[in-house]
Order: structure tokens, then C-alpha cells, then sequence
């Protein structure tokens, strides 16, 4: 874990990181990833990835309405709207 | 009449017997919560709407489960038109326009949600201590820790303020606050309880259970907590029993597993008498001891410390300042409006995790480090597989020690994680697990976990009422035995 990957996550999460901070979550990092590192001892050859402990695919429903139209609510808790749209700066010039 | 340090099942007592009125009941809440507000417990107060609640139950008695009764919500759970944080500075503005499945359901059985108890930041915490809001105090001690996530939940529960509160558990996040506070908590199987309305910290991992004074309310609130809920694809669509039904089924020639691999060594001794002392308990109510073995055990947090921030970084994407919650001021453009927003908004843990998340799951990383923890994690739950096979249920301490000091875990985040040893593999199988009161180390409490097989909560419900009807850890409070 260098200065560099951590510029590359931060920008992949969206995330900025105060230069002071810089060296301390590096470090973290570092640390956290050489603890998850143990993993690597272990022989998992032929074994199935489990990604959730069910394991049943996800059931399908009727595609029917069963929501209101929560436009208003939902606009009215927005940072920024009118009355039909979420509001951000401007993306096109 | 006080309802400090009642149980659900005597504040109904209370009510039924006219000892007190809802709304005297409902006032007496907000009395302690003013009293006892050095906890710092709750973020948000729900007291007209409540106390409309209390009134309408006076004037229309009601014989559901909870009428009345009053519960404290974590603030995870989404509250229709009550601000819902998370514990973060991101949210906090935010007001849902809805509720969770969990929230809607208890409160159709009448209960009163008397507000929003304070948590780790997104729930990613085992000390309470990464909140926008402040740290939570436990009531056992000056300057101790609650214990985390749900650490306001468990705090109200033991300071005596409410009977119960609502808790989600992602590794640990309802038994080691429960461990740490003295008081009974239970995780149930992932898919039991719908994660509809509750913020999704790591969604493979994420589940709500009820937090009690005693296994006997955990079981009367888990009743009312479940339901298959086609809003949330992994909600089971199983048949749910009454977990009341077994609580007093006798333990004769069932068995409990020990762990072998267990490294009991590096605990203090209290710990480990404490344990063995519960153990004993149990063999005296009939049951049996059996040695099993879960030799991937030890994996279970390094795993953990990948599958669960690989999941927090992509769930945690939503929060951009668009839609909802808090956006950054006068930003130049959009992109500077997601990097500002986020940046200021989540504190360093959670950005922490998300970046290890982003990490493991980038270009070149993700069949070394996500691949590679998700089938350890199958190891992890074959190994539960086979010993469930043999007994009934498992048993281990919940927490390595009782309550520690703030600021005592120091700066280096790996000493935190390891805080959830016993707790986080039940998280990784899906499994059901509780802990309650077993003990006390220098008059703080700790606690005892129990692991239950897949969808067999009753069975931990049913060893925890026995334990619980022999035993009085579970009425110890800050100030002593209460009854």
C-alpha cells in the first residue's frame, strides 16, 4: 500500500483525503490489508465462493404496483429540486 | 409505581393491573431519558407523537403484544417523517418518507417507538465511539464503553430507561453491546427478519433482532419483529413458530457444544471462569456437553475484514448529496459535489472501510482478497454444518472481556476489530445467535453467546429462559439487584 494506490481507491470511492490524514490511513491500510493476508495460507482450491448464506436465488414477483407515487415526498427531501427533478450543477455546458 | 429496570412482561402487568397509565408510563420514559442524558442513548425524541399514543391507548384500551409498551429504535432503522441518522453527519437532516418492514411491524403490535438511539457511524463500530453524535456512556461505569453498534440501545435497556429496543447485528453489533451492558440480545437467522427500511451497511451480513432485559421478551418481540416481506428478496418465506412456545421446554440430554479450538489462553481468567461457571449451570438443568470442532474459526475476522467492507463501499455509494441527507456547499461541479459531500459527511472509520472496500474489489485484487474471503467463508460455515449435526446449540463467551475504557483500544483499528472474535462467525453463516448476562468482573457484566443451528432461534431462546430462571445476572442493574 503506497501514496499512489491509496490516491487511486480514494478517487474510486469518491473520497478525499486530507493531506494531513494522508499518513495515518495509508498506514491503516497497510495494516489491515497484511491482517486479511492470512486468508491467503489457507488451501480453498475447488471451493465454491458462498456470497450469501441462503444461497436461494432471489424470488421473483408479479410486476404490480404496490408503491404510491412518493414523487412529491421524495423531491421535498432533496438537497435541491423543482417540482420534477433532483437539482445539480450543470453537466453539459 | 417506577417502570425503571421492568421488563416488558411486568410493564404489561402494570398496565393491565392499573397501576399506571400509558400515559404516565410514557412520561415516566422521557423522565429518565432528561435524567440519565449524560448516556447520551438517544439521538432523536419521538415525545408529542408518543405521548398522543399513550393517550389514545388510555382512552381505547388495546390487547395486542405491545400495546403501550414502550421501545427504543436504533437509528438505523428508517422512522416515517422522525429523522433517522445513522449516526452520521451525512443524514443528518434526513427524514424518511417511510418506515421499515421492523419498525411498521412492531408498531402494528402496538408498541410506542419513543425515539432514536445513538450508534457507531453506519454501524461500523464496537465502541459507540465513531458517532457524528458523540460517544454513548454505559451506565456501569464512569468513562466506560457501551459496546457497538446498537451501543445507545443497549445503553437505554440497562440504565432501566425502556424495557427494550430494536438492534441490527452485522458482526456483533447486538450481543457484544448486550455482553457489555448486562443485558439480553439476540441476532437472528439472516433472511428471519426483513431488511426492508433498515440503512445497509454490509447487506450479506445485516440483521435486526430484538434487545431485552430478559430471553423471554426477546422472544415475545422477535414474534412480532419477523415476516416474510417480498420487499427484501433474502426475507425467508418460512414458517415463523412462537418463539414463546419452547422458553420452558426442559434441557434434559440436550447438548451443548464446546468449541475445542477455542484459544480461552489469551482471555482473562475471569472470562474464562465466568464461562465455565455457566456451563456447570447448564449441566445441572440437564443438559449435555459435547466437544466440536470449528477449526476455521480463527478466519473468521480476517474474512469478515473483507467481505464487509467490500459491501459497506458499494451500498455506501447512494449517499452522494442528490437525492437525500446532506449535500456540500457551492461545489463547481458534479463531481466535486459527490468527492465534498462524501468527504465531509463520513467520519474516518467509515471511510476507512470503504476504501479497504474499494480496494479488495478493484482491478486486480478481487480474486485474491473477495474471492478468496467468500470461500473461506463457506469453510467457515461447512465447519458449523457438520458440528450442528451433533448438538443442539454452541456455546462460547460473547466478548473477550467486559466494558474498557474510551479511548482505551488506542488508535490502531485492527485491536477494535478483534473486539467481535466469538461474535462475527454466526454473521458469516447466517446463523441465529444470543447473548445475556452471565457474570460480573469488577462489577461490570458480561456476557454468554449462543449459537443456534440455521432457523432454530427457539432452541436459544429456550436455553436462555432456563439459564435466566435460574440465574439473576439478568437483574443485576448499575445499582444493584432491582427485584
Amino acid at each position: 500500500m503506497d501514496k499512489k494506490t491509496v490516491t487511486t481507491i480514494s478517487y474510486l470511492s469518491r473520497l478525499k483525503i486530507d493531506e494531513e490524514k494522508e499518513e495515518k490511513i495509508t498506514n491503516d491500510l497497510e495494516n489491515i490489508i497484511k491482517f486479511v493476508d492470512q486468508l491467503n495460507d489457507i488451501d480453498t482450491s475447488d471451493i465454491e465462493p458462498l456470497t450469501n448464506p441462503l444461497e436461494k436465488t432471489a424470488k421473483t414477483r408479479d410486476d404490480i404496483v404496490t408503491a404510491d407515487n412518493l414523487k412529491k415526498e421524495l423531491l421535498e427531501i432533496a438537497p435541491s429540486s423543482n417540482e420534477d427533478y433532483f437539482l445539480v450543477p450543470r453537466v453539459v455546458e | 409505581m417506577t417502570i425503571r429496570y421492568k421488563t416488558i412482561k411486568e410493564i404489561k402487568n402494570m398496565i393491565s393491573h392499573k397501576e399506571i397509565s400509558n400515559k404516565e408510563l410514557v412520561q415516566e420514559v422521557y423522565k429518565l431519558i432528561n435524567e440519565n442524558s449524560h448516556l447520551n442513548a438517544f439521538i432523536t425524541l419521538n415525545e408529542d407523537s408518543s405521548l398522543k399514543k399513550a393517550e389514545n391507548f388510555d382512552n381505547n384500551p388495546s390487547d395486542s403484544s405491545l400495546a403501550g409498551i414502550p421501545i427504543a429504535q436504533k437509528d438505523l432503522f428508517c422512522t416515517k417523517n422522525l429523522r433517522t441518522t445513522c449516526g452520521s453527519k451525512i443524514l443528518d437532516n434526513f427524514i424518511p418518507p417511510y418506515s421499515a418492514t421492523v419498525i411498521d411491524n412492531l408498531e402494528k403490535a402496538g408498541c410506542i417507538s419513543i425515539g432514536k438511539t445513538n450508534m457507531d457511524e453506519f454501524a461500523m463500530g464496537s465502541s459507540n465511539e465513531t458517532s457524528y453524535f458523540g460517544n454513548v456512556h454505559n451506565p456501569w461505569g464512569e468513562n466506560l464503553v457501551p459496546g457497538g453498534s446498537s451501543g445507545g440501545s443497549a445503553s437505554a435497556i440497562a440504565a432501566g430507561i425502556v424495557p427494550a429496543a430494536s438492534g441490527t447485528d452485522t458482526g456483533g453489533s447486538i450481543r457484544q453491546p448486550a455482553s457489555l451492558c448486562g443485558i439480553t440480545g439476540l441476532k437472528p437467522t439472516y433472511g428471519r427478519v426483513s431488511r426492508w427500511g433498515m440503512i445497509a451497511f454490509a447487506s450479506s451480513l445485516d440483521q435486526a433482532g430484538p434487545m431485552a432485559r430478559t430471553a423471554e421478551d426477546c422472544a415475545l418481540l422477535l414474534n412480532e419483529m419477523c415476516s416474510h416481506d417480498i420487499k427484501d428478496t433474502t426475507s425467508l418465506d418460512e414458517n415463523i413458530p412462537n418463539f414463546e412456545d419452547d422458553l420452558n421446554q426442559s434441557l434434559k440430554g440436550k447438548k451443548i457444544g464446546v468449541v475445542k479450538d477455542l484459544d480461552l489462553a489469551s482471555l482473562d481468567n475471569n472470562v474464562v471462569e465466568v464461562y465455565e461457571n455457566s456451563l456447570k449451570e447448564f449441566v445441572s438443568l440437564g443438559a449435555e456437553l459435547v466437544d466440536i470442532s470449528l477449526p476455521n474459526l480463527s478466519l473468521s475476522v480476517p474474512t469478515y475484514y473483507v467481505v464487509a467492507p467490500a459491501e459497506c463501499s458499494s451500498n455506501l455509494s447512494r449517499f452522494d448529496g442528490v437525492k437525500f441527507g446532506r449535500r456540500s456547499q457551492n461545489p463547481k461541479d458534479l463531481e466535486e459535489l459527490y468527492i465534498q459531500t462524501r468527504s465531509e459527511g463520513f467520519g474516518d472509520e467509515v471511510k476507512r472501510r470503504i476504501l479497504i472496500g474499494s480496494y479488495v474489489l478493484s482491478a486486480g485484487y478481487y480474486d485474491a482478497y473477495y474471492k478468496k474471503a467468500q470461500q473461506v467463508r463457506r469453510l467457515i460455515k461447512k465447519d458449523f454444518d457438520e458440528a450442528f449435526s451433533d448438538v443442539d446449540v454452541i456455546m462460547t463467551p460473547t466478548t473477550r472481556g467486559a466494558a474498557f475504557e474510551m479511548g482505551s483500544k488506542g488508535s490502531d483499528p485492527i485491536q477494535m476489530y478483534l473486539e467481535d472474535l466469538f461474535t462475527i462467525s454466526a454473521n458469516l453463516a447466517g446463523l441465529p445467535a444470543m447473548s445475556l448476562p452471565n457474570g460480573n468482573i469488577d462489577n461490570k457484566p458480561i456476557g454468554l453467546q449462543i449459537i443456534g443451528n440455521f432457523l432454530d432461534e427457539s432452541s436459544i431462546l429456550n436455553f436462555a429462559h432456563m439459564y435466566q430462571t435460574k440465574t439473576n445476572w439478568h437483574m443485576l442493574t448499575p445499582e444493584g439487584v432491582t427485584k
